[in-house]
């Protein structure tokens, strides 16, 4: 997919939540596009990907065609969007996916696949312990697990350099980082609506 | 019957009861091709060591003392098409892993097509012979068993339970926790 097209897609979501259309929280995507789709080159078919309640472009470019994401999205599950068929699973859980990409990394190596995992933190999650540890036990045990962090510098309100102390504080040797500005609020798509 | 030491003979004999059926329900999942995961299930460590003498080295994995990230790991090896069981000498140490299970193992199945099946295995305590203190005493199974809508609770009271809860798991689509009450047949048997 292209940039445009991911916009787009959120735009659509947002317009269909502005319009009272959608009665569940929604999170939308927004400002990392470019760096989604050069990590994206880099999938398999056949690789999993884990991410968070923020996951409407991973579901996307991972390959779960934009109907079935949108579909997803309208009946509630725009925090869980998950596909078996797709390898694809989301939590809506800070740090939730970590020991299950993990799992599925040693799974993976135990079955001699040949795929990887991608899990997808924000910068707070990659803060918090079960992170390292997971982090910690797929180096040692040379598991296929990918970890990508995006920083948009808060989770929901909490700004992550304040609370931590640090003005970046993240974990150290990820495999991808970057950091972002989100255009859009944590969640909803900045209209108040009047179900 | 004559006492044996502090308890009586035929406490001592259901004791050796439940391990032996212990022992043959790991044997069991083990030719399932399930995997162990957890403490002291590949080291000799605790009582519920005995139970895996059985089990082939390459089905039991020796896992760092992280409960929370242990059920995940299981959580993950499920969905990933293998059998895990997921091992806690105290229903005391399982609370550390309280959110994989609420939030995720159990919650799973209401918000994704996924299906993990994880086998858990624990154990609650009692003072007898040893008091191991009020941070390894309690049965939380209740309270577990009303935070939980898909995963399945089964107590494990008597040795005749044993061999059937484990091959019901076995069937089962869901996940279960058996609960081993092994010493309390020393304290209510004397």
């Amino acid at each position: 997919m292209t940039p445009e097209e991911l916009i787009a897609f959120e735009a659509d979501i947002a317009a269909e939540y502005n319009a009272g259309k959608i009665r569940y929280p929604v999170h939308l995507s927004g400002g990392n596009e470019n760096q989604l789709i050069d990590i994206f080159k880099n999938f398999k078919k056949g690789d999993w990907v884990f991410s968070t309640w923020r996951n409407h472009w991973h579901a996307l470019l991972a390959g779960i065609p934009k109907e079935e994401v949108k579909r997803q999205i309208m009946a509630g599950r725009s925090m869980t969007v998950s596909s078996v068929e797709h390898n694809f699973f989301s939590s809506a859980i800070v740090a939730g996916c970590c020991p299950i990409a993990l799992g599925v990394a040693w799974a993976l190596k135990r079955q001699g696949s040949e795929n990887k995992v991608w899990l997808f933190l924000g910068d707070m999650a990659a803060c918090t312990g079960i992170a390292h540890e997971c982090r910690n036990y797929a180096v040692m045990h040379d598991l296929p697990l990918r970890i990508v962090i995006e920083d948009n510098g808060k989770s929901v309100c909490t700004y992550t350099g304040v609370t931590w102390g640090k003005s970046q504080y993240v974990m150290a040797n990820c495999d991808y980082y970057h950091r972002y500005v989100l255009p859009w609020p944590h969640a909803g798509a900045g209209q108040r609506i009047q179900f | 019957m004559a006492a044996c030491g502090r308890w009586s003979t035929n406490s001592v004999l259901a004791m050796n009861e439940y391990y032996k059926n212990l022992k043959l329900a790991m044997e069991m999942l083990a030719q399932h091709n399930a995997i162990f995961i957890g403490q002291a299930v590949a080291y000799p460590g605790t009582a519920q060591s005995v139970t895996f003498e059985n089990v082939p080295d390459h089905q039991k994995l020796e896992f760092p003392v992280a409960e929370n990230a242990q059920l995940g790991f299981c959580t993950g090896l499920a969905m990933a098409g293998l059998l895990p069981v997921c091992v806690y000498p105290r229903i005391n140490f399982m609370l550390e892993a309280l959110p994989q299970l609420i939030q995720h193992l159990d919650k799973i199945p209401l918000f994704s097509e996924f299906r993990p099946k994880v086998i858990i295995r624990t154990a609650v305590a009692t003072d007898n012979p040893l008091d191991p203190g009020p941070q390894h005493l309690n049965d939380y199974s209740d309270a577990i068993d009303a935070m939980l809508d898909t995963v399945k609770v089964v107590k494990l009271k008597e040795a005749y339970q044993i061999l059937p809860a484990y091959e019901k798991a076995l069937k089962d689509d869901w996940s279960t926790i058996l609960i081993e009450y092994s010493e309390k047949l020393l304290e209510e048997k004397k």
